[in-house]
């Protein structure tokens, strides 16, 4: 391997010797009968293999860039000290150096592995499609919701509970709402998971991508009114299971006041800005 | 800060009859004499500029007292005893902050409330003969406030103790071993991971209530004939031959806003940094409120009271305990996840 190498490197060499050559007599020789002449005069042709193909592991979920604080972190609107919520802010991070909690969203697919005594292997995964993060501070939690067998099962994790061994973001994707509960009501397709899905590869910078998908419902009852103003989804195709006359009931209990209500602002901003950097601070301790 | 607005308010009305002397004014100047009352001797007789030296000067004089009074062995401690089996400590002042979860070593999830010891503080030592005649006692003072609202007899007893005014004192029964010196501050470190507590809190109140809230009674039926019959007592008691309703029946009324004791719960995690207590479930009041922790005195869980701290934990004593002491049981955040067998 090594002396066809050297060889290969000799006939390379003279090659550009002779390339560097007919710069100056351009008019007399070509490169191709260059070649050809070189070829002839060495070695024979060898077999040359093409450059490894560097292989981009695009299954494995890289490690978030963008500016992303879970949204368990920050505080609810009450009167309770702000002191409480920094002391809980301690644990989480401790369970976070632990345990790495990636980003995710309402709409993303998770796969959980978590320790059950009941199971065998004594470990259980579930793979599901959230549809709800709830909770604030050390009790947060999300549901994961998939069909199997038919069947429509849901599933509450707590985020920070020690029983949790992986969390893994098969698919990172926002959908149109915030709260996906809907999906109990729609058909079962749009909940349906595959358990065995491979990772999908999302950049790791940039927005998130939203998936615009528009659900089609069961018929009517559903476990809410969901096309009820306070709920505001977009994630319905509410053109095919409700009447206009229908639709235009439900915005009786519209209340279009509330929004100019100063009273009921609560601007984060600022407050999430100041958590995000006495995180980060932490966690690189 | 309310105060102050309605004092802008009282002037503005004056200023208005002064001027206008306009018939709508008057109704004005009545709403804001009422609020005079809500301002404090300081705004009553001192100018804007001291006031604001009073309260600079205030708040450096409590925290000097509360710094004088951190190391309290060193001038002549009183005599101090052994523990032993039967003696009774005293107990804690100490503010709710709220409930967080914790979670065992078996993956359980259990719900704790965190109580925060703020400047509790020994005030006063009533003997046997002063207090009932059975028990002495030690009175304690948590969380520093104004000394605005508070009476010159209670002023007096803080002033003795060589504190700031506390808003919230209690009384403890405490054994004649456990008997500590006015002025020694207690912290969370009094109370130790694995022991049982009982607090006691004023509820948060109700309001008046009927009887299904105030006692679980049934009610009645919704459907089936009832006529203005469905959230109402019933019956109230026997006919004829007592022929009266008996006192202390269970009847609507006002409901909460009452002492109430929250016996034998566990306490899960110490911070003796923050001075902060894990308690096993939900204590009575609501946030921010103030309570009273002592030893349980459940007769089923007065053995988990092995050699703790006596009297008091002193910091000068036992200055190298670990920022957190958590409960052998409790799941600490910094081992890796559990696996369960």
């Amino acid at each position: 391997m090594a002396a066809c190498r050297k060889g290969l490197d000799r006939v390379l060499f003279s090659l550009s010797l002779l390339r560097a050559h007919n710069f100056h007599n351009e008019r007399f020789l070509s490169t191709s009968l260059c070649r050809l002449a070189a070829e002839n005069s060495s070695e024979p042709p060898k077999f040359t293999p093409p450059p490894r193909p560097v292989i981009i592991d695009k299954t494995q979920a890289a490690a978030s860039l963008r500016k992303f604080l879970s949204p368990e972190f920050v505080p609810p609107r009450q009167r309770t000290v702000p002191f409480k919520f920094s002391i809980e802010r301690q644990d989480m991070i401790r369970r976070r150096k632990v345990l790495d909690i990636p980003e995710f969203y309402v709409g993303s697919i998770l796969a959980v592995i978590m320790a059950d005594p009941n199971a065998s292997g004594k470990t259980h995964r579930f793979v599901g499609i959230c549809i709800k993060r709830s909770g604030k501070g050390l009790g947060a939690t999300f549901v994961l919701r998939n069909i199997i067998e038919n069947q429509g099962v849901e599933i509450c994790y707590e985020l920070y509970s020690p029983r949790i061994q992986k969390i893994e973001v098969l698919k990172l994707e926002k959908r149109l709402d915030d709260d996906l509960m809907y999906l109990r009501d729609a058909l079962p397709e749009y909940s349906k998971v595959d358990p065995d899905m491979k990772p999908v590869h999302v950049s790791p910078t940039g927005e998130v991508p939203v998936n615009k998908t528009k659900v089609r419902m069961r018929p009517k009852p559903w476990s809410k009114r969901w096309e009820r103003p306070k709920f505001n989804i977009k994630g319905i195709r509410f053109d095919l299971c409700l009447t206009p006359e229908q639709m235009e009931h439900a915005q009786k209990w519209a209340q279009p006041w509330q929004e100019y209500d100063m009273l009921k602002e609560y601007d984060t901003t600022k407050l999430e800005e100041e958590i995000f950097s006495e995180v980060q601070k932490e966690m690189s301790k | 800060m309310a105060a102050w607005s309605c004092r802008f308010i009282l002037q503005r009305g004056i200023r208005l009859i002064s001027l206008q002397a306009a018939p709508e004014s008057p109704v004005k100047v009545l709403s804001s004499i009422r609020t005079v009352k809500t301002t404090t001797w300081f705004e009553e007789n001192l100018t804007e500029d001291n006031q604001e030296y009073m309260r600079k000067t205030i708040a450096e004089d409590y925290l000097k007292q509360t710094a004088e009074k951190l190391n309290p062995l060193k001038d002549e401690p009183w005599q101090r005893n052994e523990w032993t089996e039967g003696s009774r400590r005293v107990g804690l002042v100490a503010v709710k902050l709220g409930m967080a979860p914790i979670w065992t070593k078996t993956g359980e999830r259990h719900v704790a409330t965190l109580l925060q010891v703020q400047d509790c503080h020994i005030l006063k030592h009533l003997t046997k003969e002063q207090y009932d005649g059975r028990t002495a006692a030690l009175l304690v003072g948590g969380k520093n406030v104004s000394p605005f609202h508070r009476t010159e007899k209670e002023m007096e007893i803080f002033r003795d103790a060589g504190v700031p005014p506390k808003q919230k004192v209690t009384v403890f029964r405490v054994s004649d071993n456990a008997l500590i010196k006015p002025g020694t501050p207690l912290y969370a470190a009094h109370f130790r991971p694995g022991q049982y507590v009982d607090v006691t809190a004023k509820s948060i109140g109700k309001g008046f209530q009927g009887v299904m809230k105030r006692w679980g009674f049934k009610g009645q039926p919704a459907s089936h004939g009832q006529t203005k019959t469905h959230r109402r007592p019933g019956a109230s008691g026997p006919g004829g031959d007592p022929a009266k309703v008996f006192k202390g029946k269970k009847m609507p009324g006002r409901m909460g806003n009452t002492f109430i004791t929250a016996f034998g719960l566990k306490i899960w995690r110490v911070n003796t940094k923050h001075n902060v207590l894990y308690v096993n479930g939900s204590v009575p009041g609501h946030r921010n409120c103030l309570v009273k922790i002592r030893d349980t005195i459940l007769p089923s869980r007065t053995s988990t009271l092995l050699s703790p701290p006596f009297p008091t934990y002193f910091t000068e004593e036992e200055g190298d305990l670990d920022e957190d002491l958590y409960d052998e049981n409790m799941f600490v955040h910094t081992e890796p996840s559990l696996t369960l067998t």
